[in-house]
């Protein structure tokens, strides 16, 4: 590999370094090198760009250096910071229910309920900022009005990772994306618009919506319905096993597929495990969106 | 020859690895504004080669970790010279474990350096 010359040369070899890494990580250390090596840049601004990396390779790190470094980084955070996987468990019934000792199913599901607060939000903010933006165009107070809204996406765009990577555990940026050219303000701004990432992540913020309906809905419907089936029992002996006062039209009946009638103490025995067997299948299934909401929001909020 | 540098080199790293946490927390307990990374990596570099084993890019992921783990804090400030700077404090939870760290690294040390000299 060739001594770098410029900053950009640099970045280029680093994220050449890096390839095969995290896009996340990727994100960061580029972000973390260009602010270093811009500062140093700026401290002796007579030195030159060439010798000043020269320098830097010794101080900061070649650009295979730095990735190796923030590779072993990486894999020493992911151990200390990620909740202990919970034992294997070989058995059918022990990989069912086992899914209740892992601490990402309540993150995923506690997620699926946020989700719609979020998805709200953002649709409203998208939705908003794109249509001013494209209404105030023909004035002149549009332009500044969708650079703001477009750095306030991006803005968004890093608190929702970090809302993702807490609760459903998937590796998201911690530094925003930064243009590495040297450009000016004009051409910077430019840049936002044919950024591909800008986009996804407005498509992100307008899919969020349908996404969040869907997530509350199944965790609220099969959450409570479980557990009311797990407190049919409960119900029955309190009412003195006449179930009926509980509802308004005074008709609790059920239908095993032999005709309908009044249920009895095996039948509420009944609902209770089944109540119980579909809590822990809810969980499994929040489980499972929360890993594939994950890769959604890695593929669109994530530059590769 | 080129078997014993590498050895110093994994050792170096492995040492920096444990210290660089307490340096930057301790270097952010004692000064009095807010630092960004480069300033910090500057300071070090007066004192010479010793913590981050020669590598300034070691401190960025470890600077965040703290900041994470709500050791430090951070504002975002813009610069002229390229991306926004973060500027980091310590923060009082921050103080208080640095307090202990000083004390586990003096009890480290001074065991080492009881060993090193023989009074074992």
């Amino acid at each position: 590999m060739n001594a770098p010359r410029t900053i950009n040369e640099y970045l280029d070899q680093l994220r050449a370094a890096l390839r095969g890494a995290d896009p996340a990580l990727v994100q960061d250390a580029l972000y973390d090198a260009e602010e270093h090596l811009r500062a140093e840049l700026a401290e002796q601004p007579s030195r030159g760009e060439a010798d000043m990396l020269a320098h830097v390779v010794g101080s900061y790190g070649a650009p295979d250096e730095v990735a190796e470094l923030y590779r072993d980084q990486e894999i020493r955070i992911q151990r200390a910071l990620r909740p202990p996987s919970p034992p294997k468990r070989r058995s059918l019934a022990g990989r069912f229910f086992g899914v209740a000792a892992d601490p990402r199913t309540y993150g995923a599901l506690f997620y699926m309920v946020l989700a719609l607060a979020t998805g709200i939000f953002y649709f409203t903010w998208a939705v908003t900022g794109v249509s001013l933006s494209a209404g105030l165009s023909i004035l002149i107070v549009g332009l500044p009005f969708i650079v703001l809204f477009f750095g306030s996406v991006r803005v968004l765009s890093l608190v929702e990772g970090r809302i993702v990577e807490a609760m459903l555990g998937a590796r998201m940026p911690r530094r925003p994306p930064y243009p590495t050219r040297d450009l000016t303000l004009m051409k910077r701004i430019g840049s936002m618009f044919t950024d591909a990432r800008t986009w996804t992540t407005l498509l992100y913020m307008l899919l969020m919506l349908p996404l969040g309906i869907v997530y509350f809905t199944i965790a609220v419907t099969l959450v409570s319905v479980s557990v009311a089936f797990i407190g049919a029992p409960v119900a029955w002996m309190v009412n003195g096993g006449d179930l009926s006062r509980l509802f308004v039209d005074h008709r609790v009946i059920v239908h095993w597929g032999f005709g309908e009638h009044v249920p009895g103490w095996g039948e509420v025995i009944g609902l209770c495990v089944l109540g119980v067997l579909l809590l822990f299948a809810t969980l499994h299934l929040a489980r499972g969106l929360g890993r594939m909401h994950g890769q959604v929001a890695r593929h669109l909020l994530v530059r590769g | 020859m080129d078997e014993r540098v590498s050895q110093l080199k994994k050792f170096q790293k492995e040492l920096s690895a444990g210290t660089v946490s307490l340096v930057l927390l301790a270097v952010l307990g004692q000064s009095r504004q807010p630092l960004y990374g480069y300033q910090i990596a500057k300071r070090l570099e007066e004192l010479g080669e010793g913590v981050l084993a020669g590598k300034q890019s070691a401190l960025y992921p470890v600077l965040r970790n703290l900041e994470a783990a709500g050791l430090l804090a951070s504002e975002v400030e813009p610069s002229v010279s390229g991306p926004p700077r973060r500027y980091y404090r310590i923060t009082p939870p921050g103080r208080e474990v640095l307090r202990e760290w000083v004390a586990a690294w003096n009890a480290t040390r001074e065991s080492v350096d009881k060993v090193l000299q023989g009074e074992v």
